[in-house]
């Protein structure tokens, strides 16, 4: 008998593997040969399971324990895979595992350039549109969330943020959230805003101004960051960029996860001096919106590049407030086109030299106390 | 009783490029179901360790299957979730007393589950394990892990850490102990104080020889593994398991499979996974005159997967 194949038989009761030969019947059904008995197991049977591996077949029939049966002969594994797969019972699994064996390098390399694409281009994108999705009052409880922790250290002086709230008001720089503004006696040089409206400025940047147009510029940036969602967006950008991560170096050694993860890093804050310049920009236009003189952001670049001249270099590559020439560059381009005139503000101005006034009494006192 | 000639029984049929399109298959499913395909790929990749298993030239089988493991999988993760609202409900509380709770309860709930996760994962492996149609089985019982892994987990914390060894053995005793195989049944004889002085020497001789003697070390906490485990049949014939690896064996597998993993960022995980189960597998020696063919179906099957993800969530290393 020519189409009759040998293979292990195991009935479930003991360890005794006994000698068995099997062929296919149609209509359906597997003839077992064994011990001088035939069998037959329909191929449609609920308890009819069969898994290929590299090197056999294995057929399992039957509630437990189920009889086994286990042949290495490659015809018949042909016949019946193929017999098999007919019935339509091969899943997506086997269809890609099929292919992953045919040439695992390429497949690799597919993968590969499918990760980096989705990393590099379908997250940031994915990501960014699901964060405008999300209520503005997210950004709120955020800011809300931190604002209390980061204030606990500062010496907010009220009444000059009362003013500075005025200065800011007059501005009209967001429709999206109530900007809140705080002055905080420092001699650092900096400002920042958090997600939901609070932006806090220190005193020691509003001493070096010399005109209330760079005041109107720092407070446009600042709302900038808050009024585009940047926190929020950069938090879920980074939350993706994280999942993704985690996700595909699950099963990956230790090695793999260091590197990936210091990648994504920099690529934040690459991200990062992206969302800067974005401020600078979209912050001139609401200076000129505002009937400011958008100057006032190149002279406030020009502040800071002045003021950050005494960082050490390698600190400033790698700054979130980074590449000052470079930002100074591009804002000065944007003035170049046709401008709306603009004519200076009497009560910025006042408002301007109220605080600067302040800072003058303020500040003494503040260095005496330290 | 004639000893019969020994020979080599136990062998890892599995080959690296195989072994690296399964993983690879497996990852690129999880990846796109966003972890939700862990379960199967899981399946898939003990499915294929077992069958290239071969014990006297019949390969092992695991029964488990995606399914199962994802509904564990689920309750694992329900569970966590629990653990860590209830965790974070009464952090949120701001009350020191609601927080000390908080923690308390997140320690006990984490150390409290371990017991849990080694009798659940035993159970659900063992049961879904097969050689030529025998399944295994667990029969241990949880309430005397419980008491093992309490009074060891105690004596080690009083101890700093030095009852460890003791606590090791005796839990690799129990739950090894309570493993059949059918109507046969293993057993693992361990002493803490030989362990301990093993461990002691090998910490003490690998810092000596700034880490070139943790090889020989490794080789013998595998042998004290291996030597000390036996399987009995229920006629009452013996097969004791021997190590045959040495020093530079271990010396030898584990440089490699370490420049095939990191100079490869990965790939090579596959293939070094492969020579280790040769490794493993080919140094075991297996001495004793039982009859294979003579073992007789006693188990049930347990199709709960819940232990066994649960710990995987956890990463506790489970399998002794």
């Amino acid at each position: 008998m020519s189409n009759r194949y040998a293979a292990n038989f195991y009935d479930g009761l003991t360890s005794k593997p006994q000698e068995a030969f099997v062929q296919l019947r149609e209509p359906g059904a597997l003839e077992v040969e064994v011990g001088g008995e035939r069998v037959f197991w329909p191929l449609e049977h609920a308890g009819m399971e069969w898994e290929r591996t590299s090197n056999m077949l294995r057929i399992t029939f039957g509630e437990h324990p189920r009889r086994v049966i286990i042949t290495r002969d490659k015809l018949f594994i042909a016949t019946f895979v193929k017999r098999m797969q007919y019935a339509g019972r091969r899943g997506v699994y086997d269809r890609t595992l099929s292919i992953a064996r045919q040439g695992p390098l390429f497949f690799l390399l597919a993968l590969v350039a499918m990760v980096v694409v989705g990393y590099v281009w379908v997250l940031p994108f994915t990501a960014e549109r699901l964060a405008l999705l999300l209520p503005t009052q997210v950004d709120e409880r955020i800011g809300e969330a931190s604002y209390g922790s980061i204030m606990l250290g500062l010496d907010e002086d009220t009444a000059a943020s009362a003013m500075l709230q005025r200065f800011g008001d007059r501005l009209a720089l967001s429709d999206k959230f109530d900007l809140r503004f705080h002055y905080v006696n420092s001699e650092q040089v900096n400002a920042f805003a958090m997600p939901g409206g609070d932006i806090v400025v220190f005193s020691g940047i509003v001493q070096g101004m010399e005109r209330p147009e760079q005041l109107a510029a720092l407070l446009a940036h600042e709302a900038t960051h808050v009024h585009e969602r940047h926190s929020t967006r950069m938090i879920v950008r980074q939350m993706a960029g994280y999942l993704f991560l985690s996700l595909l170096i699950g099963d990956v050694n230790a090695v793999v996860g260091v590197l990936a993860e210091n990648a994504d890093n920099l690529r934040n804050m690459s991200y990062s001096r992206g969302l800067e310049t974005d401020a600078d920009r979209h912050g001139m236009e609401r200076m000129v919106a505002a009937g400011v003189d958008p100057e006032g952001m190149v002279q406030l670049l020009e502040l800071l590049e002045r003021e950050a001249a005494d960082m050490p270099e390698a600190l400033a590559f790698l700054s979130s407030h980074p590449l000052t020439a470079e930002r100074i560059a591009m804002a000065r381009a944007r003035l170049s086109g046709p401008r709306a005139q603009t004519t200076p503000d009497a009560e910025l101005e006042r408002l301007f030299l109220a605080l600067k006034g302040r800072n003058s009494k303020a500040l003494p006192m503040e260095s005496a106390a330290e | 009783m004639e000893m019969q000639p020994t020979r080599q029984r136990l062998a890892f049929t599995g080959q690296g490029g195989d072994l690296f399109a399964v993983l690879i298959v497996n990852w690129l499913l999880t990846f796109i179901t966003f972890g939700l395909y862990y379960p199967w790929a899981k399946a898939r990749r003990l499915q294929y360790m077992y069958e290239h298993s071969e014990l006297d030239g019949h390969p092992f089988h695991f029964h488990g299957t995606g399914k199962e493991m994802f509904k564990g999988f689920i309750k694992a993760v329900g569970l966590f979730v629990v653990i860590y609202g209830v965790f974070f409900g009464l952090l949120m509380t701001r009350e020191p007393g609601a927080m000390v709770i908080g923690y308390l309860f997140f320690m006990a709930a984490f150390i409290g589950l371990i017991p849990l996760i080694i009798h659940g994962s035993y159970r659900y492996r063992m049961s879904r394990s097969s050689w030529r149609g025998i399944h295994f089985g667990y029969r241990g019982q949880l309430k005397e892990l419980y008491a093992i892994c309490l009074r060891d987990g105690l004596l080690t914390l009083i101890t700093f850490g030095i009852y460890g060894a003791w606590f090791q053995m005796n839990l690799r005793n129990y739950v090894i102990g309570s493993i059949r195989f059918g109507n046969s049944q293993f057993a693992y004889k361990g002493d803490g104080l030989d362990f301990f002085l093993m461990n002691l020497k090998g910490y003490f001789l690998s810092i000596f020889t700034l880490g070139i003697y943790s090889f020989w070390w490794q080789r013998d906490m595998f042998a004290y593994y291996i030597n000390n485990l036996s399987w009995t049949f229920s006629d009452g014939r013996r097969i004791q398991f021997r190590s045959t690896a040495t020093g530079g064996g271990f010396f030898e597998l584990i440089i490699v499979n370490f420049f095939l993993v990191v100079f490869t960022f990965g790939i090579g995980l596959a293939w070094a996974h492969v020579r280790m189960m040769k490794f493993v597998m080919a140094n075991i020696d297996m001495a004793g005159d039982a009859d294979l063919d003579a073992i007789v179906q006693t188990e049930l099957e347990h199709k709960s997967a819940t232990a066994d993800e649960l710990g995987d969530l956890l990463d506790v290393d489970i399998f002794l």
